[in-house]
């Protein structure tokens, strides 16, 4: 495909420039003007709320110093991997599952258009609100949640004082929030699939069960790419819930790094200064991270996907022609 | 495509009427930042009633709730220009910040205003600790004034006390809860015998505990724990062991489901100034109207109050001057405080409350259909000599946060009392960047 | 999408497997739709009833007295409505629009500094909105952009989540045949884009455009900051002061509020949500 370009790039190159000059531009003025002045602040003296006026420090790297020996910082890290983890793996399942049934081609799940839009249902409406719903349900000691456990006999519980409970519920709700979401970028992968090679593999008589791990799951490398990497990225930035929720209480359990840096930056003293820094080792915690996660799965694929485009082009010449 | 980029056309078309479009006073606007819609009500009402003034109120209301209030006007004071704040209020919580901490060189000083504030303040009898609280140290002016007085008292339910002690006297119940602690939980434990509940959570013994402490958090820029705020741990523990109260958090359903008698046990009191009775435990009490009494506190404490700053910057100097003098010094009948704590503000049969200046309460009438006709302010105008502002911090509502959940931790046994406290201690210099003291 | 195949077929999986997956579908749509149904109950009942017992499957006769409430707090839900449409409509409307073109970009022309800028787009996709908002709200004020929804919408234009999700929904089904087909006879390349390219793109755009609508309409924190004249409010400032009046928090109203707040987009994402499936049912290549 690649290949196919090169032969044009010269008269052609202009318009590269021309049509992503716009978001470059947007970008420019709207994100990396803010973003850069943040990065400087990591190494000066910025903090307090009136001050307008900052230097650099003598040593430039003691925010950093400061913030990485800071425990709850360091906390507020593991925190955030846990309760995505928590999250992310049963969502991915599901979605796979979901997916897995909603685009087998003969044997279909009836009224799926209005499952899919229920499933999304829950990521329309405004985290704040989920935040405080859910709160409000696992209130102690007189909730719904309480009302429950008082069926079964069982005495209400502390469910926002007790560490695992708030993470568990927490990651609940981000998995409840975006299961929908994810299986719904799947499905449209899937969809987005030539379907002439689901034609193709059924003439040579292969189940939906190997269409599925044999064309459909290749097929949606990138999609699946970007679902991890968005998931990672958003589970790693992870705030509203959290905030609203519980406001990283009980002590600090669900005070992801994102909620820490807010905290530090935006209350209380305004240590502009060390959330800044904080938020560069985050940055460069997400950019180590999501590289690794990027290349490992071009590795695998790369060969495969090859050939796949090569086949697509070949079976979408055919189907135009048709 | 077509389609939507007319769509958008149209928008943008509507979005550029929408933001030039602002109804303005034929004088001008006056911004005001508050945490309730409490100032900005009687704000309004002036301007109502008062036709020759001129100018409209835009007002912005962010709850302290979120912890959004500060940030977003420290925004908009340091941001200044045309949107930035003429009057802003404070809560006792951060107050400080705003007269005498970080924020205090945004306020105008009332005499810059044109307020001859001293004498007024003298007219007024003004509470000295709102005066003392509302003084910034760098020039030793008066940039803040609130209008209420929040002096607390103990508040309970008058059939609760028939069936445990016979009586619902306010002397009477003064004497059986206090004074001191130890007193307290012997009525608790007597309480506790009848299926009752003295307070609804550690939250209703947190507001006298730490404001009846003798320092704040912070001595010397350094974190100070105060002897009777560390024994609030003790307390809190003792109360959640023996099954004292409903376990409560404040702020949330069940505390206000205690207020109306609907918890899981029946409690039998909250500690509160004024306002409490009147925006909490009042909207809230469902059908125990009338069954409610005040009485002097085991400890002295006060809760609360709303300051009023305005900008230095302030393009309308006089008309500022006008609503802040109306609402914190005027003394008359026509000032806003009469109508305060005579609850006719907005018509008769408003609620009551007390307020800052002595003047005012001097003629004013304090009974209460809540309270079974009681008069609050016998009670409340002598627990206003607890109220100072010597045990505040800029930080309070931030370090307050942390110590409660740390608090919570070793109440639910899931922290010692050791770790608590070291918990207490890292998280507030994690986040604060504000070193232990040892 | 499935009206192709009416008769359906169970091969391959037993009567069992299909209740399963029926069975597991209903019970996650009861899951999805119980939390709101509860917030509607909620909102037809009383404060006092909510307290008592804060779920309930039956609607009560509260609801006018819920809505009565609202003339005594800052919340007009036509105005609220109005702002968060024209903010979330146009940055939609910017940011898929947009995106599309940049991922064009990317994808169809060879240019020097094409993989340049992906990497950037890669890289600045990771930085925590958090991090940024200091130095935007700062920069906003000094431009005096506060108070203008235009502060709140022209930062759409770039959106790197969504270019990186363009690029790589594009990069196999965009045949780039067609786009030469279309250069012989005659056209532009930015006719090309809007007549071509974009059709082609619809199912991606469409997804991208619900996703992009809804962070937009549910932001809180920068309108809440930016916006301090009370007649530029959004509709989730709006519900955030109905629970502002700390002294007491009127549950039936809030509920009342939110669900105001949801029913305008929820009727929005139905409508949508047919042409998204629809959309993506037809797929890029038989175009």
């Amino acid at each position: 495909m690649r290949n196919s370009l090169k032969r044009k790039s010269v008269s052609y190159a202009k318009y590269g420039y021309l049509f992503s000059l716009p978001f470059v531009l947007a970008y420019a003025i709207f994100m990396l003007y803010p973003t850069i002045y943040t990065l400087i602040i990591g190494f000066t003296d910025l903090k307090g709320v009136a001050t307008n006026t900052w230097q650099f420090l003598d040593e430039p790297f003691k925010n950093f110093q400061k913030i990485l020996t800071n425990k709850t910082f360091i906390g507020s890290i593991k925190t955030t991997c846990i309760i995505w983890i928590m999250n992310f793996i049963p969502q991915m399942l599901l979605a796979l599952l979901l997916t897995a049934w909603f685009t087998r081609r003969k044997v279909t799940i009836k009224g799926q258009g209005a499952f899919k839009v229920i499933f999304y249902l829950p990521n329309i409406i405004t985290a704040a609100t989920v935040g405080i719903l859910f709160s409000t349900f696992f209130g102690y000691p007189i909730s719904p949640a309480n009302a429950v456990l008082k069926m079964f006999g069982k005495e209400s519980f502390y469910f926002l004082n007790d560490a695992w409970a708030s993470r568990i519920i927490v990651a609940f709700i981000q998995f409840w929030q975006w299961f929908g979401y994810t299986a719904i970028v799947l499905i449209s992968g899937v969809l987005g699939i030539n379907p002439t090679l689901f034609e193709s593999a059924e003439i040579d008589g292969a189940t939906p069960s190997q269409v599925f791990w044999r064309v459909t799951l290749p097929c949606m490398r990138t999609i699946l790419i970007y679902s991890l990497i968005t998931s990672l990225i958003g589970g790693l930035n992870m705030f509203d819930i959290p905030k609203v929720f519980n406001n990283g209480a009980p002590a600090n359990a669900t005070m992801t790094s994102s909620l820490f840096i807010y905290t530090q930056a935006f209350t209380g003293t305004y240590q502009y200064n060390r959330a800044a820094a904080a938020s560069m080792v985050m940055f460069l915690l997400i950019a180590v991270l999501s590289v690794f996660v990027f290349f490992l799965m071009r590795d695998q694929y790369d060969a495969k996907e090859k050939r796949q485009i090569r086949r697509m082009k070949r079976q979408a010449r055919k189907g135009m022609t048709v | 495509m077509k389609k939507v980029l007319s769509l958008v056309l149209a928008l943008l078309m509507v979005l550029s009427c929408a933001s030039f479009a602002s109804a303005e006073g034929e004088k001008g606007v006056i911004n005001l930042y508050a945490f309730t819609d409490e100032v900005p009500k009687m704000l309004q009402h002036y301007i109502d009633t008062h036709p020759e003034f001129g100018y409209t109120l835009n007002t912005t209301i962010i709850a302290t709730t979120d912890g959004l209030y500060q940030p977003a006007l420290d925004q908009a004071l340091t941001a200044g220009g045309a949107d930035a704040p003429d009057i802003y209020c404070a809560e006792a919580a951060f107050i400080l910040k705003y007269a005498q901490g970080d924020m205090a060189s945004y306020a105008a000083a009332y005499d810059d205003l044109g307020i001859d504030t001293a004498a007024a303040i003298e007219a007024a009898d003004i509470a000295q600790y709102t005066v003392d609280i509302g003084t910034r140290p760098a020039d030793g002016k008066v940039v803040g004034l609130g209008y209420q007085a929040t002096g607390g008292a103990f508040i309970y339910r008058r059939s609760i006390a028939m069936d445990v002690w016979g009586t619902d006297d306010p002397k009477e119940i003064a004497a059986k809860i206090g004074p001191g602690w130890d007193k307290f939980f012997e009525a608790a434990e007597e309480l506790k015998a009848k299926g009752y509940g003295i307070v609804s959570g550690d939250g209703d013994i947190w507001h006298p505990i730490e404001n009846s402490s003798e320092k704040g958090w912070i001595v010397d820029g350094e974190l100070y724990i105060d002897p009777a705020r560390e024994a609030f741990l003790d307390l809190s523990k003792k109360l959640k062991d023996n099954g004292y109260h409903n376990d409560t958090q404040d702020w949330t359903d069940a505390w206000y489901a205690d207020m109306a008698g609907i918890g899981e046990k029946q409690i039998f009191g909250f500690y509160g100034p004024a306002w409490l009775i009147n925006y909490t435990i009042g909207q809230n009490c469902g059908d125990t109207a009338g069954d409610w009494a005040i009485c002097e506190p085991n400890i002295g404490f006060f809760w609360g109050g709303t300051w009023l700053l305005a900008n230095k910057d302030t393009e309308k100097k006089e008309a500022v001057a006008e609503l802040i003098n109306w609402v914190t010094l005027d003394c008359t009948e026509n000032g806003l405080q009469y109508g305060w704590a005579n609850g006719n503000i907005y018509g008769d049969g408003g609620t009551k409350d007390c307020v800052g200046s002595g003047t005012v309460m001097a003629m004013s009438d304090g009974k209460l259909d809540f309270l079974g006709g009681q008069n609050m302010f016998d009670v409340f105008v002598p627990a206003n000599q607890y109220a100072n502002g010597k045990n505040l911090t800029q930080y309070d509502e931030t370090i307050n946060g942390i110590w409660r959940d740390a608090v919570r931790q070793y109440t639910a046994g899931t922290m010692t009392r050791e770790e608590a406290i070291e918990f207490f201690k890292t998280d507030v210099e994690d986040k604060l960047g504000i070193e232990a003291a040892e | 999408m499935s009206k192709k195949r009416n008769k359906v077929k169970l091969e391959g999986t037993g009567f069992l497997g299909m209740f399963i997956k029926y069975a597991v579908c209903i019970i996650l749509a009861i899951l999805c739709i119980m939390p709101f149904y509860i917030m509607i109950v909620n909102a037809t009942r009383d404060t006092y009833s909510i307290q008592q017992s804060a779920i309930s499957l039956i609607p009560s006769n509260a609801l006018m007295q819920n809505y009565a409430v609202f003339g005594e707090k800052a919340f007009d839900p036509l105005v609220g409505f109005k702002n968060s449409m024209i903010i979330s409509t146009c940055s939609t409307a910017l940011t898929v629009y947009f995106s599309t073109l940049t991922a064009y970009a990317l994808v169809a022309y060879n240019w020097k500094l094409r993989n340049a800028l992906f990497g950037f787009i890669l890289g600045v996709m990771m930085i925590p909105g958090q991090v940024v908002s200091i130095g935007f709200y700062q920069f906003m004020y000094k431009l005096g952009m506060t108070n203008n929804l235009l502060a709140l919408i022209l930062p759409a234009i770039a959106a790197p989540g969504t270019v990186f999700f363009m690029r790589q929904y594009m990069l196999p089904s965009l045949s780039m045949d067609i786009v030469a087909s279309a250069r012989i006879d005659g056209a532009g390349e930015f006719r090309t884009f809007n007549t071509i390219v974009l059709p082609i793109m619809k199912p991606a755009m469409a997804t991208q455009a619900i996703f992009a609508f809804v962070t937009s309409w549910n932001r809180l924190l920068e309108p809440m900051i930016l916006l301090t004249r009370k007649e530029n409010y959004t509709m989730p400032i709006m519900v955030s002061l109905l629970k502002g009046d700390i002294y007491k928090t009127e549950y039936g109203t809030v509920y009342l509020a939110l669900t105001m707040s949801v029913i305008p987009l929820l009727a929005i994402y139905f409508m949508l949500s047919k042409y998204i499936i629809a959309g993506v049912a037809l797929g890029g290549v038989k175009e």
